[in-house]
Order: structure tokens, then C-alpha cells, then sequence
């Protein structure tokens, strides 16, 4: 997760780097230690300080990095020539280097030859057993293909050996999301709260998995997480609030006629729904009539 | 007995000040020549995911509150089960991780190749300071110290009646020893060959550092009382929008 101060730092070098300022090599450090996706402003400016050879030699050894950064971009943005050339490049260079293997697998993978993508990384992988890019690199290929239960099965052997890692966490939960697997996209969100309990984004998308698998106790819980990610964000989450007034009137619904269990918070509802029209009024006063009418219909039912 | 001996201001220009400039620039060649020498480790599967267990043990741990009591001890059980828990190390494999690691040829050769960086710059740099700079009073320490550090300090000089704040030179190559560590850091970067010291201390306790840890997570698992966070929450979020709203 980027932090505000490295968020303003990054869009105030782009802006510079754009207008015709110089610090195109800062930018390109920030972008490659903050792992952002700027493909397209990557491309040009590694571009342009590739294409000139005084800028280069300046570079010294960093250079080979900068080729392999560029070679990702013009990946990402499918200039297939400008990535092979640049992969040609660090070839010449580093003859049996296991990084450059990976990036001739990557841009087969751009090609859609997905078939010589899989063999070139099984052959990877099969003297560096333990490179987590590689796993991941696979896992992205069966995805693309749109192979969903192999990916799973990939991705869940991969994260036995690394189980400490979220974002492979993450990218489980939504393969499952997507796949309507909500039981399993409970837990991975459950791994990803413990390993990092203050970012409201997880607790939030938790929250919404447990209201769509439904039944009392899940509604119940996601009420807390919806107010835990209201808490966490200062009650600025849209969603969130949303998501209280609708959790409220489901378990009202569900437990008519059983005496209320709602003694921890009553007001909550109420509160929630004045947040949000207050919110309405402020950032979109042509859609206030709707959200209290539909607001309303929530409380009745 | 406290008289001042006056120091002759030339041992300062030509002990003191060349030793630790010796010391600096052998610590400096010592991690150039152990960059070149390092060979690229092969991470060990296991290692990794005793790592990696380690890491997400602890995770839950700290993060045990905001999930429900049931996934909690539904997890708990997983790493703690006497079975097949992931942090359970039966007792017979406990020991063998040390035996494991001499027998094992490329550890010992790396541990042999650290140790060597190590001992040989180090044993001749005494060697040399104790054959050309002993024999005479090299500096005084400006606290008192007791009779007991005698022999250590002051081992060329024979007199038993000078004040043990006047000690020899080789106290001083101790001193650069171990303070000289603070400006390798700085000047060197963080990861360098030459934290000795930290490295004897690791080399104790080097071989049971996988399964005792896991032992110890294991135990703080069991120990750990699931105390439930979200219900606060929900009356914090309340007093959060009271504020927005009102």
C-alpha cells in the first residue's frame, strides 16, 4: 500500500517529468521501488533516456535495470518490438541469467503463446524451485487463459510453501470472489485482516462476502465489519455506510417475530443513514431524492 | 599511587592513530574480498516454509481480535495440532537439526569459508600488534579499574605497580574491535562481513534456531485468550458518525 506523502511525492514528479522537467530517472526509481503501474509514461520516459547514449553512460550499471523496467512496459503496453529489442539487450549482456529467462517468459506471455510461456517457466522453474515470481508468473498465465480451477490450484501450492504472502492472499480471494466461492474467499480475507488488521479495504470486501453468503450470524458479522471499516476510515466509506443500513434492515427482517438482538448498537442504522445523506448533500445533491427514498423503503421493510 | 605518567605524544602520531587506520582498512579489504567470495546460497524449501510459517503464526497472533472466535481457534488448531499441526516439531527432530547442519557439505563449506574471513584477518592483526607494539604503556583510560584487568590489559608491561588505567596496545586493538563496527556500518552499508561480534553471538545458538522458534510460537499460540475486538467497533464507529453527522 502507498502512503499519502510517497502518493504526492509520485504525482508531483510525474506532472514535472510530463511538463518537460527534468528527473525522469527519479521518477522511475519511485515508480520501480513503489511497484505502481505507469506503463505508458514508463515507456517514454525510459525511452527517451535509453534512446540517448550520454544519459546512459550516466546511468552506469543501473542501466540493465532500466532495461528490464522499460521491457515490462512495453509488455504492459503490447510494443512488442521495444521489449524484444530490450530483451535482446540484457541477453547479450547477462547470457544465462535466470532474470532475463523470466522476462523472455513474460513476452511470450504478451504473445498469448501461452503454451511455450508454461514450458519456459516449468524449465525455470525447475532449477529455482523456491522464485515466487515464477509461481506467480503462472498462476497469471492459467488466469489469462481464463483456466480458473487450475489457477486455484497453483496459487494454493503456492501458498503453502509462502504462506506469508498477502498479496498472493488477495489475488486468491478475488479468483474465489469471481468463482462465487465465498466460503474460501471468507478465510483468504480472514488471512489478509490478521496480516494487516488497520487497512479498512479488506475488512470492507470481508464485509460484503459474509452479507452475500447471508444467514443470520454472517449478516451479524458483517454489520461489525462494516462498522469496523467505518471506524478505520472515519466514516468517509460510502460503501460501508451502505452497507450498515442494509444489514440492519436484513436482520430486522430476519429476525421478526425473535426478540431484537440488536442491544449493541440501535442508533447505528439511524446514524449511518443521516451520514449518508449529509454525504449526498455535499458531493451529489441530484440524486439526495432517490438515497431517501430508498433509504426509507430499507427502514420500513 | 596516582601519580600521571606523562605519554610520550609520539605514541599517539605512531601507535594509536596507524592501528585504527590499519584495523579500518583491513575491515574495508575483509568485505570487498568476502562480496567476491560469497556463493549464491540455494534457499533450502523447508527453511523457507518454516520462514514463512513463522511469519503467519505470528500474524495471528497479533491480529488474533478482529476475526471471529471460530476462525480463530479453527486456525489455532491447525498450527497447534499435536498430529499434524504445522508448528509441532516431534522431539526426535528437534536435536537432529544441529548434526543435520555439519553433515549437510555445502553449509559447512560456507560456514568454514565465514569462519576463515573471520579468524585469519583477525589472528594476524593480533599477532602484529603484539610483536611490534608491545612492551610499553600505549594509553590511559580515564576511569579506574580494579587489579582483575591487569593481566588483560596491560600484558607487556611488567611492572606490577603502574596504576591498571595505563594500558598496553593491545587493549586498544580490543577497543577498535569492537567500536569500529558503528563506522563500518556507516561507511559500508548495513550488510557487511565484518559485525564479528554479532556473528560469534549467532554462532551459539546457530543450529536449533528453526525448531526452537517454532517450539516458542507454538507456545505463545496456546497460551494467547481470544478477546474479541469487533463488537467495539461497533459502538466506535457509532461515536465516529455522531461526530460526522452531528
Amino acid at each position: 500500500m502507498v502512503t499519502k506523502t510517497e502518493e504526492t511525492q509520485l504525482n508531483r514528479l510525474e506532472n514535472q517529468v510530463d511538463n518537460g522537467g527534468g528527473g525522469a530517472w527519479e521518477y522511475l526509481c519511485l515508480v520501480k521501488k513503489l511497484k505502481v503501474r505507469r506503463p505508458d509514461k514508463v515507456l517514454r520516459h525510459g525511452l527517451s533516456i535509453l534512446n540517448d547514449p550520454k544519459k546512459r553512460s550516466a546511468l552506469g550499471p543501473d542501466v540493465w535495470t532500466l532495461y528490464e523496467q522499460v521491457s515490462i512496459a512495453a509488455m504492459d503496453c503490447q510494443c512488442l518490438d521495444v521489449a524484444k529489442d530490450c530483451i535482446k539487450v540484457l541477453q547479450k549482456q547477462f547470457p544465462e541469467s535466470k532474470r532475463v529467462g523470466r522476462l523472455e517468459g513474460i513476452l511470450l506471455e504478451a504473445k498469448g503463446l501461452w503454451a511455450e510461456a508454461e514450458k519456459a517457466y516449468s524449465s525455470l522453474l525447475e532449477d529455482n524451485p523456491l522464485d515466487p515470481v515464477l509461481h506467480k508468473r503462472r498462476v497469471a498465465i492459467a488466469k489469462a487463459q481464463g483456466n480458473f480451477p487450475t489457477a486455484i490450484e497453483w496459487l494454493n501450492k503456492y501458498l503453502e510453501t509462502f504462506m506469508a504472502d498477502h498479496d498472493a492472499w488477495r489475488e486468491l480471494a478475488e479468483i474465489y470472489v469471481s468463482l462465487q466461492m465465498y466460503k474460501q474467499a471468507a478465510f483468504c480475507y480472514e488471512e489478509l485482516i490478521l496480516s494487516q488488521p488497520t487497512v479498512p479495504l479488506y475488512h470492507l470486501a470481508y464485509a460484503d462476502v459474509l452479507y452475500t453468503l447471508g444467514g443470520v450470524d454472517n449478516i451479524l458479522l458483517a454489520k461489525k465489519y462494516y462498522a469496523s471499516t467505518i471506524d478505520l476510515t472515519g466514516g468517509k466509506n460510502t460503501k460501508a455506510l451502505f452497507g450498515i443500513c442494509l444489514c440492519s434492515s436484513a436482520i430486522a427482517q430476519l429476525t421478526k417475530g425473535r426478540n431484537k438482538e440488536d442491544k449493541e448498537s440501535p442508533e447505528l442504522q439511524s446514524l449511518a443513514a443521516a451520514a449518508l445523506e449529509k454525504d449526498y448533500k455535499q458531493r451529489a445533491p441530484a440524486k439526495l431524492l432517490l438515497l431517501t427514498s430508498a433509504l426509507k423503503s430499507l427502514k420500513t421493510s | 599511587m596516582a601519580e600521571d605518567l606523562v605519554l610520550d605524544t609520539a605514541i599517539r602520531d605512531w601507535v594509536l592513530i596507524p592501528l585504527s587506520v590499519v584495523m579500518v582498512l583491513i575491515g574495508i579489504l575483509r568485505y570487498f574480498v568476502s562480496k567476491l567470495m560469497r556463493s549464491s546460497q540455494v534457499p533450502d524449501p523447508k527453511i523457507v516454509k518454516e520462514g514463512q510459517v513463522i511469519v503467519r503464526a505470528r500474524n495471528l497472533r497479533a491480529g488474533a481480535n478482529f476475526i471471529s472466535p471460530k476462525s480463530f481457534r479453527a486456525r489455532r488448531v491447525y498450527f497447534c495440532n499435536e498430529e499434524n499441526g504445522l508448528l509441532h516439531v516431534p522431539k526426535g527432530q528437534a536435536q537432529n537439526a544441529q548434526a543435520q547442519m555439519f553433515s549437510d557439505p555445502n553449509m559447512a563449506m560456507d560456514m568454514m569459508k565465514k569462519n576463515l574471513s573471520m579468524i585469519i584477518p583477525q589472528t594476524l592483526t593480533f599477532a602484529w600488534v603484539n610483536f611490534f607494539f608491545s612492551g610499553f604503556v600505549a594509553a590511559k583510560i580515564p576511569f579506574p579499574l580494579t587489579q582483575r584487568f591487569r593481566s588483560m590489559l596491560q600484558n607487556g608491561i611488567d611492572l606490577s605497580t603502574v596504576d591498571v588505567s595505563y594500558v598496553s596496545s593491545r587493549s586498544w586493538y580490543f577497543l577498535n574491535l569492537f567500536g569500529l563496527r558503528g563506522l563500518f556500518s556507516l561507511i559500508l552499508g548495513e550488510e557487511n562481513a565484518t559485525d564479528d561480534t554479532q556473528r560469534m553471538m549467532q554462532m551459539s545458538g546457530f543450529g536449533f534456531d528453526p525448531s526452537k522458534s517454532l517450539g516458542a510460537e507454538k507456545d505463545s499460540l496456546d497460551i494467547i485468550q481470544h478477546e474479541w475486538a469487533l463488537p467495539k467497533f461497533e459502538q466506535r464507529a457509532e461515536t465516529v458518525l455522531k461526530d460526522l453527522v452531528g
